[in-house]
């Protein structure tokens, strides 16, 4: 009775505390932030400022009466709508604006057009690329552009994302709604580890169906090992000695013409790159056209390599260091040894390096923002297979500043060339684009180095992609229901088109498409979620016909609207949706030349 | 009158008493354990010491080049095993950067203990310092001191380490810093327990009553009867700096390439476990056997100091 009694006044004494403190809470601000959904649909404005402010649901929701007078182009758009059917825009190309797109407009609802600033003859293999699939316009909203959407993308992809347990597996679900040949396999299990040695032995032991990136020792046990098969991919990649022209020495072009024939490059590939590595003729692969336009990189000359070092003024070589990352990539897959065989080569010229191994985040970041002072070991692998790819990301006028201060003869020749709609057109400029590279030295292209995948014997559909896009929809191992893979990383998000490690696009390449696709183990551009993306004449202006009868994952139709708003969130640096994992979209910003709206440096 | 003095017997003379310390090298003596543990460290001293004269081979130098048909990460040819006598000879097989595992694992000793005996003196001064010091002082010293060395204890051994070296930046000096700091604890408890009890004995308030100075007494009376546990503990010690330095190298905090440190060896090489196990086996192994030998030695030491178990 007591007890009763006595918990009675305790709820009583609970309830009046709680009205007493909701007023003073009030009284604080402490409403609650309204989320992107939570707030009141307003009719699409009459001015483009408004427009920018406007939440997606106001813009995608709003009444046919308020919407049949399209917005006028104004200023650099959000997105807006023409009847039923999105739109966004640039105000106009240049004067501020560094993008190559100026339109995106969904025409109907198979139908999407692109207009572009200058020709691009790339577009195709751009539209290819896993960072510009498309996601369901209203889920791209609900999720506010974060949160659920980088932990559970919904695409149209042959997989859908059953489960992801961080730290340990990703598990992909058969999607029975898919468009195209349905996945051979049900379920796929993606799990990681950095360590090569550990990866084979889980294929070896039969734990894992399929494995990423064998160490280059192990390429012959696997191809000697009947119960398993090795997938050489070819190197689609290069791999380079970095620096930047903003420090000393590397300021002084001598010092780095000396670099450029000081380092013995034949005997690194030879001794520390899988067989089918080639070494660097050229900083671009040859099989990416007019990639080895040009001259081809002088040829290891030590006692030259030492006069033009006396003739920079260091005849007793001169003290840096040589940073890389521990992290093994196609490119790259023994980076402690050829590091410290670089510090070994160099020691002959009398250049004493002091090695530094750093985070890969951090050294990654470091290297963006110019801060890399001694040498540095980077590389690049083909994201699609264009020109603009490599040497544009690097040296381009909107490259980063891990090489220092642009060349301008070099950055003028590359923008030339890429305005070209031919490889015929395009090949003098870069002849002269890849001769500046081999004059100015801003790095030392070394390998283009050969990787591969190694699966059980049994796995059929096994394969290698040169763009490190293996598929698995096409693979079935033996009688199993599941395929498991084992790669190299966790991806760090799922939200791909704010994502750059491959170990992350390999996986939303089973989840989400693009509107072209790569062809499977390839590079051709096909088909994807359009069945046709075709130019004007001059190459500026793209329409893609979309594919009809596509079923995103959580059962809603792909239409015109989801490819103008999937690119709008990573174009429009003001749209509410432009929020991804980190915001950065990297890719966006590089491939395309820049955001929408992008905020002042 | 003369009287001859009286003659005095002759005292038949008493064995002459056996030291402390003699009685404990004895009883160390009679351990099995503890000599293999001092010929296995003393064999180790001495490659470390010759090594310039065992060593076939520049630990950094890379055989490329120079030395015709090598193969990379090529296992141990010993030409009185039955390695072709045209081949040149490699005892411990030839690392992933063509250089001679063998020479390298010889200059790894001359590291790892110079890693131990300086990881361990620097920790063995600061916390021999403090924990006496507080021990002898008592009052607010001791409570302040012996306080911030618990919240160092509370860290976990090897973070606490990283951390360090973290800030401090990578590299064989920051690493051993590192680790000498956060052994500082063990040892201060260890001398501070000493002291605490060493100072109630008589011949301390014996020396007091004579006007003995404070830090006289301290260092010149405690110390020496407190020091046994100490000189267990830094023997002990010196092992578990080896191991936790090359848990740094080997984390790549440590000893930066081309240095031969075994941690950093067996770091470079971790993946080719299956494909050339000899280059993980080798420093592997060296690294126990120093470790090991220095534990025996200290456990033989900690049996021979503690009077408790004294033998006859």
């Amino acid at each position: 009775m007591n007890a009763r009694s006595s918990s009675g006044l305790k709820a009583v004494a609970g309830v009046l505390l709680l009205m007493l403190l909701i007023p003073v809470l009030a009284a604080c601000g402490g409403t609650p932030a309204a989320s992107p959904t939570a707030v009141p649909a307003t009719a699409v404005p009459a001015t483009a400022e408004a427009t920018t402010e406007a939440t997606p649901e106001a813009t995608t929701e709003a009444t046919p009466e308020a919407t049949a007078e399209p917005t006028p182009v104004a200023e650099n758009q959000a997105v807006y709508t023409e009847g039923d059917l999105l739109a966004v825009a640039a105000k106009e190309c240049g004067n501020g604006y560094t993008g190559q797109i100026k339109e995106i407009v969904a025409v109907d609802a198979s139908t999407v057009k692109f207009v572009l600033c200058a020709p691009d003859p790339a577009f195709r293999a751009k539209a290819a690329f896993t960072p510009f699939s498309i996601l369901p316009s209203e889920y791209l909203e609900s999720t506010g552009g974060t949160g659920d959407l980088i932990e559970k993308p919904i695409g149209t992809g042959p997989y859908m994302i059953d489960s992801w347990v961080r730290g340990d597996s990703i598990t992909l679900k058969r999607f029975d709604g898919y468009w195209g040949e349905p996945a051979n396999t049900e379920t796929v299990v993606i799990r990681w580890s950095s360590e090569a040695a550990q990866r084979l032995l889980e294929l070896q032991s039969g734990t894992v169906d399929g494995i990423d990136n064998p160490a280059p020792d192990a390429f012959e046990v696997i191809a000697n090992d009947s119960t398993l098969q090795l997938k050489e991919r070819p190197g689609l990649n290069v791999f380079y000695v970095g620096m930047n022209n903003a420090y000393p020495p590397f300021d002084n072009e001598k010092v780095r013409q000396a670099l450029a024939i000081g380092i013995d490059r034949q005997r690194i590939v030879e001794n520390f790159y899988p067989a089918g590595s080639e070494v660097a003729t050229h900083f671009t692969p040859c099989a990416i056209p007019n990639g080895c336009a040009g001259d081809a990189w002088p040829e290891y000359d030590l006692e030259a390599a030492k006069a033009l070092l006396a003739e920079a003024g260091f005849p007793d070589g001169f003290e840096t260091t040589l940073q890389y990352r521990d992290v093994v990539r196609g490119y790259l897959p023994e980076p402690g040894r050829v590091a410290e065989d670089i510090q070994a080569q160099l020691a002959e010229l009398g250049i004493k390096v002091t090695i530094q191994v750093e985070e890969s985040g951090t050294y990654l970041d470091k290297a963006d923002a110019g801060e890399l002072k001694g040498l540095y070991l980077l590389g690049w692998g083909a994201d699609f297979p264009d020109i603009t790819n490599f040497l544009d990301y690097h040296f381009g006028a909107g490259a980063s500043k891990q090489f220092g201060a642009k060349f301008d003869d070099l950055t003028a020749a590359l923008q030339q060339g890429a305005s070209k709609p031919t490889d015929v057109e395009r090949e003098p400029f870069y002849v002269e684009a890849n001769n500046l590279l081999i004059q100015h030295v801003p790095m030392v292209p070394i390998a283009h180095g050969a990787s591969g995948t190694a699966y059980k014997g049994d796995v059929a559909g096994a394969h290698s992609s040169p763009l490190t896009s293996e598929y698995f929809a096409v693979m079935a191992p033996g009688d199993r229901d599941t395929f498991v893979w084992l790669q190299n990383g966790e991806p760090a998000g799922l939200y791909c088109a704010d994502e750059t490690d491959g170990e992350a696009l390999r996986t939303c390449e089973q989840i989400t498409e693009a509107l072209l696709s790569y062809e499977i183990g390839g590079t051709a551009v096909k088909p994807g979620l359009a069945e046709s993306c075709d130019p004007n004449t001059d190459l500026t202006e793209w329409t893609c016909k979309l594919r009809t009868g596509v079923k995103f994952h959580d059962g809603s139709d792909f239409d015109a609207n989801d490819v103008v708003m999937s690119f709008a969130v990573q174009w429009d640096a003001a749209n509410p949706l432009h929020v991804g994992r980190d915001g950065s979209f990297t890719y966006f910003s590089s491939l395309w030349g820049g955001f929408l709206n992008a905020p002042a440096e | 009158m003369t009287t001859s003095a009286p003659s005095i017997p002759a005292i038949s003379k008493f064995p002459e008493a056996e030291g402390p310390w003699r009685r404990a090298w004895r009883q160390f003596l009679r351990q099995r354990s503890a000599i293999i543990g001092l010929i296995m460290i003393g064999f180790l001293s001495l490659t470390a010491i010759f090594a310039p004269l065992i060593a076939p081979y520049d630990p950094v130098g890379v055989l490329l080049g120079k030395e015709e048909g090598i193969k990379k990460r090529s296992g141990p040819c010993i030409h009185m095993l039955g390695c072709p006598t045209d081949q040149p000879q490699h005892l411990m097989g030839v690392d992933g950067n063509f250089r001679d595992l063998f020479s390298r694992i010889i200059y790894g000793a001359r590291l790892s203990l110079l890693i131990g005996f300086v990881t361990v003196s620097i920790s063995l001064s600061i916390g021999t310092l403090l924990g006496a010091l507080a021990g002898f002082l008592g009052g607010w010293f001791d409570n302040v001191v012996m306080r911030i060395l618990d919240v160092v204890l509370a860290f976990p051994f090897l973070l606490l380490a990283i951390a360090i070296v973290s800030v401090l930046g990578p590299g064989l000096m920051n690493a051993m810093l590192g680790i000498a700091i956060v052994s500082v604890p063990a040892y201060a408890r260890v001398i501070r327990a000493s002291v605490l009890s060493a100072r109630e004995e008589d011949y301390v308030l014996a020396a007091r009553t004579i006007g003995v100075a404070p830090l006289k007494i301290l260092f010149g009376h405690i110390m020496p009867n407190a020091i046994s546990p100490l000189i267990v503990q830094a023997t002990l010690g010196i092992g578990t700096a080896i191991l936790e330095v090359a848990a740094l190298s080997f984390m790549g905090l440590g000893a930066q390439p081309p240095t031969p440190e075994w941690g950093s060896m067996l770091s470079a090489e971790r993946n080719q476990v299956f494909t050339a196990p000899h280059l993980v086996f080798f420093p592997g192994l060296a690294i126990m056997l120093t470790v090991l030998g220095f534990n025996l030695i200290g456990d033989g030491l900690r049996d021979a100091l503690d009077p408790r178990l004294k033998r006859s």
